[in-house]
């Protein structure tokens, strides 16, 4: 059977060749070329026309079919080219299909690139705008005022756990704009500033909601105390740092238009969002430091705040000098208690973060306490009227002892 | 060498002048065969041959020019002996002896035409067919030139002879 089979094509291939070739041999040279130029001439259009990496991939197995089909007759085409060669328009046009192949892939990847962003920004604006209705209806109940004590204190810690989960899913979202954009290179920063309208959302708009939604929180907060307000503080000073890094680059990358009025107009936010925090801070942090018989001179800075401190530290310590007593003892023992447990424990990391105070201005406040600690320590009269009862116990005997010699 | 005057004006006897004639003649004649075997140089085995044919628009003059092969002509006399009044494109190629081959679709015939000072001799009138050629073309081959008229699918081998 095997044997028929290869007789029939035999015979099959013959003919064919027979019957074909008086048609090859009719062919007109000139035509040849011709139909060469106008081939290769429509693979550059396609290759030019081409926008997904399959039609390119198409073209290239074109290209390797045109070789072969003209490969017998590139001495006609050499000649009809001259200067140019066969060999040569087929390496120019396989160059043009590289470069365009490059740059599609490039282009795919951007286009990905961009759905993963899209995708991103939806998904987090998605849960920013859950965590706002949340935010906000606990406000509501709160202000109110309609629950019992305990159940208010319950919706206050409610309150303030949204707060910090906005905080860390906000701290996630800006980790991961550093990572992505930071060390991002020039070329691919261009090459999404030149698709950025294909965002509805992009990281900018992102921040811009984000800052806005903190200001309305700051200015609205309702229940809260001075550690929220410092965790707010420091939440600005995280994201003030983080911006300040990539500031230049998502601005290039986002805004391409105009850099440098965005740079400008989200600085301008994140200075209205802290003077929203410290309108609320400097009262709470005075009322607490008043509730604890601390009484600073009124702060509205973080600078006023530390000459703030200094100046009550170093009179206590004058006043500590002058008069010594248990009652300035216990002035003293009464700021070291606030200062240690809840300023340097309960707020001291927040306070650095949020550029209230440094670790330098903390430790010279505590140098300054050592001092005030042992100039307030009142000293004892014991070892004194000791002193005295001994002295007269020895000049009673002198004077018994002179009186029986006598 | 000195020649003294004297001697120059002398009056030589009348054989010795045919004698000093048929020696300027001689002297002359070798000059002259001299300078005609310096023309003599040929070039032997010379190619002219384009790789592959000329296809030409005449102008509105039935001028046609070719600025690869670089030549220029009128087509008009050729029209005329074929007897048509125009040709929308003119085929031409030369073949490696030099000869120019002329047709164009509606001729029944091939011209064969030598180069000249200036002028294109006709050296021969190759008929074809009967019919007119459809869609003729020239390919140059190693011996001849090929003839393919494409309509009618005929192949004609031909030289500055005529048809092989």
């Amino acid at each position: 059977m095997k044997t028929l089979y290869k007789t029939y094509f035999s015979v099959l291939t013959a003919f064919l060749i027979l019957t074909c070739s008086p048609v090859l041999a009719q062919q007109s040279d000139f035509q040849i070329q011709q139909d060469y130029r106008t081939d290769i001439s429509e693979l550059l259009n396609r290759v030019e026309l081409a926008v997904t990496a399959e039609e390119l991939e198409e073209v290239e197995s074109e290209i390797d079919a045109l070789e072969q089909q003209y490969s017998e007759y590139s001495e006609i085409i050499n000649a009809a080219l001259y200067p140019e060669t066969f060999t040569g328009m087929l390496s120019n046009l396989r160059g043009i299909h590289q470069a365009a192949y490059n740059n599609l892939s490039v282009i795919e990847q951007l286009n990905e690139q961009i759905v993963v962003l899209s995708t991103e920004m939806d998904e987090f604006r998605n849960r920013l705008t859950q965590m706002t209705q949340e935010t906000t209806s606990l406000r509501q109940q709160i202000e109110r005022g309609e629950a019992n004590e305990q159940r208010q204190a319950s919706l206050i810690r409610q309150y303030r756990q949204n707060i910090e989960q906005r905080d860390s899913f906000v701290a996630e979202f800006l980790q991961e704009l550093l990572s992505k954009y930071q060390r991002m290179g020039v070329g691919t920063q261009q090459e999404i500033a030149e698709n950025v309208d294909r965002l509805d959302q992009n990281p900018l708009d992102m921040i811009r909601t984000i800052i806005s939604e903190y200001i309305q929180i700051a200015d609205q907060s309702t229940g809260l105390q001075t550690p929220d307000y410092v965790a707010m503080r420091a939440q600005h000073g995280y994201f003030e740092g983080v911006w300040s890094q990539i500031d230049q680059r998502l601005t290039n990358t986002f805004a391409p238009d105009r850099p440098v009025e965005t740079r400008q107009e989200i600085s301008d936010m994140l200075a209205a969002w802290l003077a929203s925090v410290d309108n609320k801070l400097w009262d709470s942090m005075s009322t607490a430091f008043n509730q604890n018989g601390i009484n600073l001179q009124p702060f509205v800075s973080s600078g006023d705040f530390y000459n703030s401190l200094n100046t009550f530290v170093d009179r206590a310590y004058e006043i500590s000098l002058e008069s010594n007593n248990e009652s300035d003892y216990e002035v003293f023992r009464n700021f070291r208690e606030f200062w240690n447990t809840t300023v340097k424990a309960s707020w001291g990391e927040a306070l650095i973060t949020g550029n209230i105070l440094t670790p330098a201005q903390i430790a010279a406040i505590d140098l300054k306490l050592n001092d005030w600690g042992e100039a307030a320590q009142p000293t004892s009269n014991l070892m004194f009227i000791l002193l005295l009862i001994s002295i007269a116990v020895i000049v009673l005997l002198v004077v018994l002892l002179i009186v029986r010699k006598k | 060498m000195v020649i003294p005057l004297k001697l120059l004006t002398y009056n030589f006897p009348k054989a010795m002048k045919r004698t000093k004639t048929l020696h300027v003649i001689i002297i002359f004649v070798f000059v002259m065969g001299i300078t005609a075997c310096g023309t003599s140089l040929v070039i032997q085995d010379v190619d002219y041959s384009q790789p592959l044919e000329s296809v030409l628009t005449p102008a509105a003059d039935n001028q046609i020019h070719d600025q690869r092969y670089a030549i220029k002509f009128s087509i008009s006399p050729v029209l005329q002996e074929e007897g048509v009044a125009s040709a929308d494109e003119i085929r031409l190629i030369r073949n490696r002896a030099g000869y120019y081959f002329i047709t164009a679709p509606g001729f029944s015939n091939v011209y064969v035409f030598e180069p000249d000072e200036n002028e294109l001799k006709l050296k021969n009138k190759i008929e074809i067919t009967g019919d007119r050629l459809g869609q003729p073309a020239f390919n140059q081959r190693n011996t001849h030139i090929e003839l393919v008229d494409r309509a009618s699918g005929q192949t004609y081998n031909i030289d500055q002879n005529g048809r092989r």
